[in-house]
């Protein structure tokens, strides 16, 4: 049999048993929002690990990572550097926003910062603005599943196809299942993830080069730019200290406002199922080592592919593995685009119905999860669209943003521990943080240093949030207590 | 050890991974040699530091947890 049918075979075996548990998940689920959306706050450890884990590792660094690695060299640190960084605080953050939900009923980001913060508009800005982050993310995604496909099958299977099979699946199981579907393909996608990446990584160095270390002596001789942060620009040349540490920065401060992330709070069984996920995810994220050990062993390689997001497939198909290999390759990148785009797909239906259309209209419970459902398969579509654009600026999108989330961390901090902000403070600091990320992604030759447009936001943005708060009149006190549940008769603590 | 030195160590930890990892703290790291365990210098000094933060995290959640059982008695 020719290696293409084996591989498409494996494929389509995964496919179907990731729609398989994603069915069978959604019986244990409730028929409310609280169980679309939340789970029924009923997750455990070893499923939030892996839904973690899985959302946070997509098509970015599973096929970026080694790309970046690839092309850009020591750049790809700065992926390595973020996450944990950005995860730690939820060690406190997490239970807090989680006991928030229980008490007060949220299901969003938006639900919790207008639950200190009153304001119909506000939410519905958050909405919209978590959406237009969204939509890039989620094409990426798209895409990533096609090219995968496309390259393994020899082309027999174009990216079209292989993307609209994907993705039907996914939207299949979040249509059906919602965030109990998201959880259980996760945690099946994250051990595939991860058990293909570690295996790949140090098999390619090893057969290539005779291990890791001679790979990278002889890189270091070739090509030694290639090893020293801050590495290179897509440009090819050197990357700015100034970016990689923004970058850094303004990933870690906006890893976990992504909506589909800090979501997760509120899935939680209870806060030591948050504590240790944060406490574990460390272990996950050292995946990102032989992520880019398969992009190194791709820089002394007589061929090249086509372009650096392709160098995973490209090693692949050129060192002689059984098709079975290829095939589980395959289903293993697969996995970190579907593990992320599906929780993206359902957070923005979510995020949409929740934080924008219910606060105008008044619905029942039947009715949110209706549009919601409508709205995955729209976003879905929109997406998809998006995806058979060849288009690279969909790329650049997707960098800034992270511009776009990023502003979402000061009003979460001052909902949590800052009493004297006010609702109108979150507002002008939003405006002004978008405002000012938006300007200097449209100008990026003004930027000081080469620093990301989220960190100049971010500048621009706190001061306002503050200097505005201390203008105005606090909060109510009535409003204050019954959020920070001090006030006596709303005694009942969560957990 | 107290829940107040435990948050501030964990807090001055993270910190200190923030300026490890960026300008100017990574500069003393930004080099090939020595290779440990086959990884270049630089890769291996982001991951000690990312490792670092699961023994920390773990030893803040031993505090916690004990504060947490006293409090609750």
């Amino acid at each position: 049999m020719e290696r293409w049918i084996v591989v498409t075979l494996i494929i389509a075996v995964y496919l179907v048993a990731t729609l398989a548990i994603g069915l069978l998940a959604g019986r244990r689920a409730s028929h409310s929002v609280a169980g679309y959306v939340a789970g029924d706050r009923s997750f455990g450890l070893v499923v939030m690990y892996f839904v973690t884990g899985a959302t946070v590792f997509s098509s970015f660094a599973f096929l970026g990572g080694p790309g970046w690695a690839y092309s850009r060299g020591a750049a790809a640190f700065y992926i390595l550097g973020y996450g944990v960084l950005g995860i730690a605080p939820f060690y406190w953050m997490g239970p807090r926003i989680g006991a928030l939900g229980r008490r007060l009923g949220h299901v969003t980001q938006a639900q919790m910062i207008t639950g200190r913060f009153p304001s119909r508009a506000l939410s519905a800005l958050i909405a919209v603005m978590s959406l237009i982050a969204f939509v890039p993310y989620i094409t990426i995604q798209i895409r990533g599943a096609g090219i995968v496909i496309e390259a393994v099958t020899d082309g027999h299977v174009p990216l079209w196809i292989g993307a609209l099979a994907a993705y039907g699946i996914v939207i299949l199981y979040v249509l059906v299942s919602g965030v109990m579907a998201v959880g259980w393909t996760n945690t099946f996608q994250g051990v595939f993830m991860v058990v293909i990446a570690w295996s790949l990584g140090l098999y390619l160095p090893y057969r290539l080069y005779g291990g890791v270390g001679p790979m990278f002596e002889r890189i270091a001789a070739a090509r030694p730019e290639l090893l020293v942060p801050p590495g290179l620009a897509a440009s090819g040349e050197p990357w700015s200290w100034g970016a990689y540490s923004s970058y850094i920065l303004v990933s870690a401060v906006g890893l976990m406002m992504w909506p589909h992330l800090f979501m997760k709070a509120y899935t939680a069984k209870d806060d030591d199922t948050l504590r240790r996920t944060v406490i574990l995810f460390p272990t996950f994220q050292l995946f990102l080592i032989p992520v880019f050990l398969i992009g190194f062993s791709g820089v002394l390689f007589p061929e090249a592919p086509p372009d650096p997001d392709s160098i995973l497939p490209f090693m692949i198909l050129r060192t002689d593995l059984p098709a079975l290999v290829v095939g589980l390759f395959c289903a293993g990148a697969l996995s970190a685009s579907m593990s992320t785009g599906d929780a993206l797909l359902h957070a923005s239906a979510s995020v949409v119905v929740e934080d924008g259309v219910a606060r105008y209209v008044r619905l029942d419970d039947r009715v949110q999860r209706i549009l919601m459902r409508a709205l995955v398969l729209l976003t879905g579509a929109v997406s998809y669209w998006f995806a058979l654009d060849e288009d690279s600026s969909l790329v650049q999108l997707l960098a800034s943003a992270y511009g776009i989330v990023s502003q979402l961390a000061p009003p979460v901090v001052a909902a949590l521990y800052w009493r004297r902000a006010t609702t109108g403070g979150v507002a002008a600091g939003l405006i002004a943080g978008w405002a000012t990320a938006a300007f200097f992604y449209l100008n990026p030759e003004l930027k000081p240093f080469g620093l990301h447009e989220g960190v100049l936001g971010l500048l621009v943005h706190v001061p306002v949030l503050v200097g505005v708060s201390l203008a105005m009149q606090p909060q109510p006190e009535r409003l204050l207590n019954e959020f920070f549940d001090e006030g006596g008769d709303a005694g009942e603590m969560g957990g | 050890m107290s829940l107040r030195t435990a948050r501030t160590l964990t807090a001055a930890y993270l910190g200190a991974t923030l300026v490890a990892l960026t300008w100017p703290g990574a500069l003393p790291a930004a080099r090939i040699r020595p290779l440990v365990l086959g990884l270049p210098f630089a890769l291996f000094w982001a991951a000690a530091w990312i490792l670092g933060t699961l023994v920390v995290l773990y030893l803040l959640d031993r505090v916690e947890r004990r504060h947490r059982s006293e409090g609750n008695h």
